[in-house]
Parts: C-alpha cells; sequence; structure tokens
C-alpha cells in the first residue's frame, strides 16, 4: 500500500488504532510537544496523535507522532503494524535494490487550491505555529522535505536534493535555516554564494510518510529521493512542479512554501532542542525569504517532537540509517548479518557478523566508522556473533557480558571525525571512538572457554513462529 | 491585541515587535525580539515569557550574539 499524501496515512493509522484524535481544548504551549514527547514514554506502539482545538486557534490541524512507534513504521511501509523492527529493516533493504524508480509526474497537485504571494505571505496564517522545548529560540518547522537543485546543474534530476532540516520561524515571511556543511543543500548554497546569488528553495510540509523517511536518509550527492521513495514504496513517487521555482515537489504535499535563502546573509538562530538529546544554537545562519506560499484547503500541519531520546526522530530515522550501513559493510564483507544504528542516528551502533577467522569482527567495526555515515558518526561499535540479533538488547547485553574479555575486545582509537553535534565531542567535531567486540574468538584467537555454548534448540524456530501465528490469530 | 511586553525574556532587549495574534480575538499574541530573535507566545509558561524566570542556561547577552559564529561560513566571491 502506498500513501500519496499525508491525509490518506492518517486515515489508515486511524483504522488500526494508530491514531489518538484529542478533541478538548490544549494550549498551543506546553501541551503538543508536551503530548508528543509523551507517546515516546507510554511504550513502543504509541498512535500518533492529531489536535484540532487549540486555544486561540479557530482552525487548526495538527498531526504529531506520525511515525513514532513501530507500528506507525510499519505501516507508513505499508506492513503490518506488528512487524518486528528486525523485519522491517531487512523489508527496506530488500526494497532499497529496486532504486531508482522513475516518479510519476502528475499537475492536479491540492495544494494548487490556495496561494499567498508576495506582500501578502504571512506563515502565522496558515501554519499553527508553536514552540517545541523551553530553550528553543522560538518556532520551528522540523519535519519538512526541503527541495532544493545545484546551481551549476540545474536541470539534473538526480542532483536535485530532498533533505530535512531545521527551520526557525523568524518572521511572518522569513526564516532561519540550517544547512549542516556536510549535507547536499550547504554544496548547492556554497556553490550559489560564491557567484552572490540567491538560492532558489522549496519547503514542503506536511508529506506522505514514506517522503518523510527519504528526505532524512544519508543518500549519495546524485541519487534522486524521489527514486528512492518509489523503490521503498513500491510505486512511482508522486511528484508536481513548483509554481514559482519550477522544482519537483511531491505532489501530496500539505503546503509549498517557496522562496529563496538570501545569498550571503547570517541571522541569530536557535537555540534548538536536538535529537542528540542536547540543545545547539546561537549560531548567525542562512536566512529564506518566502515569495510564495501553496496550501490545500484546510492544511494540517506536522510537526515532530524531538529531544531526549527516544522520540519519533528516533523511529523516522532508525531504520533508514541501518540501511545504507549494512548496504556498504555487506558490499566488502557478506558475513554481516544485520546492524542496528537506531541509537541517536548511529552515533552507536550494533553490529551482527559471522567470523571469516580470528580478528575479524573488530575489521568489520573499523570499516563501520570508515563509510561515509561513519565519519560523522559510529562513535561506538558493539560487534556480535551472527546469532545474536543485534535489535534484540537483551541479547546484546548478554554477548557483551559472557565475551568480553576487556582488555583485549576493547579498543579505544583517540581523534577520530564526528558531527559537531556530537555533546561529547572534545573539541566539537573530534572525538574518540571505541569497538567492543562481544564476538566469540574464533582460531587463531583462541582466547576463552567457549567451546560448549548452550545453542537455541533445534525445534525453537519453528516453535516460535508456530507461537506468533498463535498469538495473532487470538487478535 | 494586548500592549507588547516590554522586555525579551531571553537577552532583556526592550523592542519588541508584534508577529501574530490570536485567530480568536484577545487570547495570544506572538511576540519577538528585536535584537535576538527570541519569539514567544504571550501565554507560554513564565520559564518562557518572563525575564525573572527564564532560565540562566539559555539567556543571551548582546556581546554572545554579536560573536556567534557563521555555519556555514560565507565563501569567497569566485572572481
Amino acid at each position: 500500500m502506498a500513501y500519496d499524501d499525508l491525509r490518506s496515512f492518517l486515515d489508515t493509522l486511524e483504522k488500526e488504532g494508530q491514531l489518538l484524535r484529542i478533541t478538548d481544548e490544549v494550549l498551543p504551549e506546553p501541551d503538543l510537544a508536551a503530548a508528543a514527547n509523551a507517546t515516546g514514554r507510554i511504550g513502543e506502539n504509541a498512535p500518533a496523535l492529531h489536535f484540532d482545538n487549540v486555544k486561540g486557534f479557530t482552525d487548526a490541524r495538527i498531526a504529531m507522532n506520525v511515525h513514532g512507534s513501530w507500528a506507525n513504521h510499519a505501516l507508513a511501509l505499508g506492513l503490518p503494524k506488528n512487524t518486528p523492527v528486525k523485519e522491517q529493516v531487512e523489508e527496506f533493504a530488500r526494497r532499497w535494490d529496486a532504486f531508482p524508480v522513475a516518479p510519476e509526474r502528475r499537475e492536479d497537485a491540492p495544494w494548487r487550491e490556495n496561494t499567498q504571494e508576495g506582500e501578502d505571505v504571512d506563515l502565522f496564517s496558515v501554519l499553527p505555529l508553536f514552540r517545541l522545548n523551553d530553550g528553543d529560540g522560538g518556532f520551528y518547522l522540523d519535519k519538512a522535505a526541503v527541495v532544493s537543485r545545484d546551481p551549476e546543474d540545474p536541470d539534473d534530476f538526480g542532483k536535485q536534493n530532498v533533505g530535512t532540516y531545521r527551520i526557525q520561524v523568524i518572521g511572518t515571511n522569513r526564516l532561519a535555516f540550517q544547512p549542516v556543511p556536510m549535507h547536499d543543500v550547504a554544496q548547492h548554497l556554497r556553490k550559489a554564494e560564491e557567484k552572490g546569488e540567491d538560492l532558489p528553495i522549496a519547503i514542503t510540509l506536511g508529506n506522505d510518510p514514506v517522503m518523510a523517511i527519504v528526505a532524512g536518509m544519508p543518500m549519495a550527492y546524485d541519487q534522486s529521493e524521489y527514486e528512492m521513495a518509489g523503490a521503498l514504496r513500491g510505486a512511482p513517487a508522486p511528484i508536481a512542479t513548483a509554481p514559482l521555482t519550477g522544482f519537483d515537489v511531491p505532489w501530496g504535499s500539505e503546503v509549498v512554501i517557496e522562496g529563496v535563502i538570501e545569498s550571503r546573509k547570517r541571522q541569530i538562530e536557535g537555540p534548538f532542542g536536538e535529537f542528540t538529546g542536547h540543545y545547539s544554537g546561537g549560531r548567525r545562519m542562512p536566512v529564506i525569504r518566502v515569495d510564495r506560499v501553496s496550501y490545500r484547503t484546510n492544511p494540517v500541519f506536522e510537526s515532530l517532537y524531538l529531544g531526549m531520546p527516544w522520540t519519533e526522530c528516533d523511529y523516522l530515522v532508525g531504520p533508514n540509517t541501518c540501511v545504507p550501513l549494512l548496504k556498504q559493510l555487506r558490499a566488502e564483507f557478506p558475513e554481516v548479518q544485520a546492524v542496528n544504528a537506531m541509537y541517536t542516528h548511529g552515533l552507536m551502533v550494533i553490529i551482527s557478523t559471522a567470523k571469516r577467522y580470528g580478528g575479524f569482527a573488530k575489521a568489520v567495526g573499523m570499516r563501520a566508522m570508515t563509510t561515509p555515515h561513519g565519519l560523522g558518526y559510529v562513535a561506538q561499535v558493539i560487534l556480535v556473533d551472527e546469532d545474536v540479533d543485534p535489535f534484540n538488547l537483551p541479547q546484546v547485553m548478554w554477548a557483551m557480558s559472557a565475551k568480553v574479555n576487556p582488555k583485549d575486545d576493547v579498543v579505544v582509537i583517540p581523534n577520530l571525525s564526528v558531527l559537531e553535534l556530537a555533546p561529547a565531542a572534545q573539541p566539537a567535531g573530534i572525538s574518540s571512538k571505541m569497538i567492543i567486540d562481544a564476538t566469540t574468538p574464533v582460531a587463531p584467537d583462541v582466547r576463552g572457554n567457549f567451546s560448549t555454548p548452550a545453542k537455541d534448540l533445534p525445534e525453537t524456530a519453528e516453535w516460535a513462529a508456530r507461537l506468533q501465528r498463535l498469538i495473532a490469530a487470538r487478535g | 491585541m494586548n500592549p507588547l511586553p516590554v522586555e525579551c525574556p531571553r537577552c532583556a532587549f526592550e523592542e519588541i515587535s508584534l508577529l501574530a495574534t490570536s485567530p480568536v480575538p484577545g487570547v495570544w499574541d506572538v511576540v519577538q525580539c528585536g535584537r535576538c530573535l527570541y519569539t514567544w507566545r504571550t501565554i507560554e509558561p513564565a520559564r518562557r515569557t518572563r525575564r525573572d524566570a527564564y532560565p540562566d542556561s539559555f539567556k543571551l547577552t548582546a556581546e554572545d550574539i554579536e560573536n556567534a559564529i557563521e555555519v556555514p561560513a560565507v565563501p569567497p566571491l569566485l572572481k
């Protein structure tokens, strides 16, 4: 099942019992953010939240936590809501192989229904904006799919980027924007600013659930997020032409904001409570002038709470971080079974691998640190055996407690690169990194007393499947 | 519209402007500091709206704002 817009996905979430409509009056602050924050504190299958009775507003519709549970993430991919996490990641990886799937262009986009232009643009009249965390400098758009093009190659569809960046509303028609230097849009901006030109930009809000996943996925510079969305959806991604910039934007967006990043200008931004569970900000960042807003009638404003994990952000960028690492590791080391990179966007990862020979697992750990994503993340790697599920933390803790001889199995490498937002880095951007090898030593590594492991019974896997079937049938 | 707040809770600057008013008249305003751009809704809790209740760890000074680094840095113009 591929969803073409946010609304059809919200309908499915509601039918599946994964959308909670809150109809009592709530305060814009702190209620909206506190409720979304609380979804991460009530167990793994929390619902999305929909608010339509917000104090002082007459016509607000706000959706939060849309991807904020494993059940919702499974439904976003068109899988049954009880699909185990590891299976969701495996299915994600399987669909990845269908990339690229060409998008389908449609010109009857529902966001053409309403328009504000030029002096008439007033974001506050279109969006029920609100603050998330106490220390945030203002109100943010934090779940947008932002489209920009390479100024030197504007007709290259693959180099057209779709990404999620933090965006602070600093005026009725002005935004502050954070392009992290290693992200694609920062390359587009640099090329424009070197020529003294503004960079046109389209910010799309309230998208179908797979667009949000691909917008947050670390992909190569010339790979199209729309072609990846098609692969993950199992159907071409519907796109339309944005009226001012001419960029390709999702057909089903609730709101399309177009304008320019003003060349060579910076203004104070933030702070903003980030996915690391810490604030960052108080820096001077690029600013956007909004020239046109197109929006569906009765738009739904989608926002995402993030702060101390787990929050919706961790579900949203969990599998989409695991899969690129898994693909890159398996390309050289087919022994790698699974990668769990779901902690703080992969600042820590757990990898299960078979061992080619003694010392092999540590090599896999080092390779994880030198993948493109690993250069900015992967500060800690735990290696476990091929029969340990890296998504099953009790199993991982067992492996660490039973298999690790710290003197030989913990390796710390000083002064490696890490993203500047990593709170433990010293200085910002530099960190030591650690490998914990919790695999069973194999020859010629003959350390320890591992010759008689108590394995699962041969019939256990069959029984596990049978029990799951019986439980599912019971409803 | 209610009278504008007199100072920024975050940096104590005294030029505050109006960004938005509640669609239901008189319930709240969204206002903004002219210096640090801190933006708040007038009915938010005191810890976000009043200088004396605003957390010290998030306060900014004129120096902080002036010395804030540029991210990303503006590149040199190509000749």
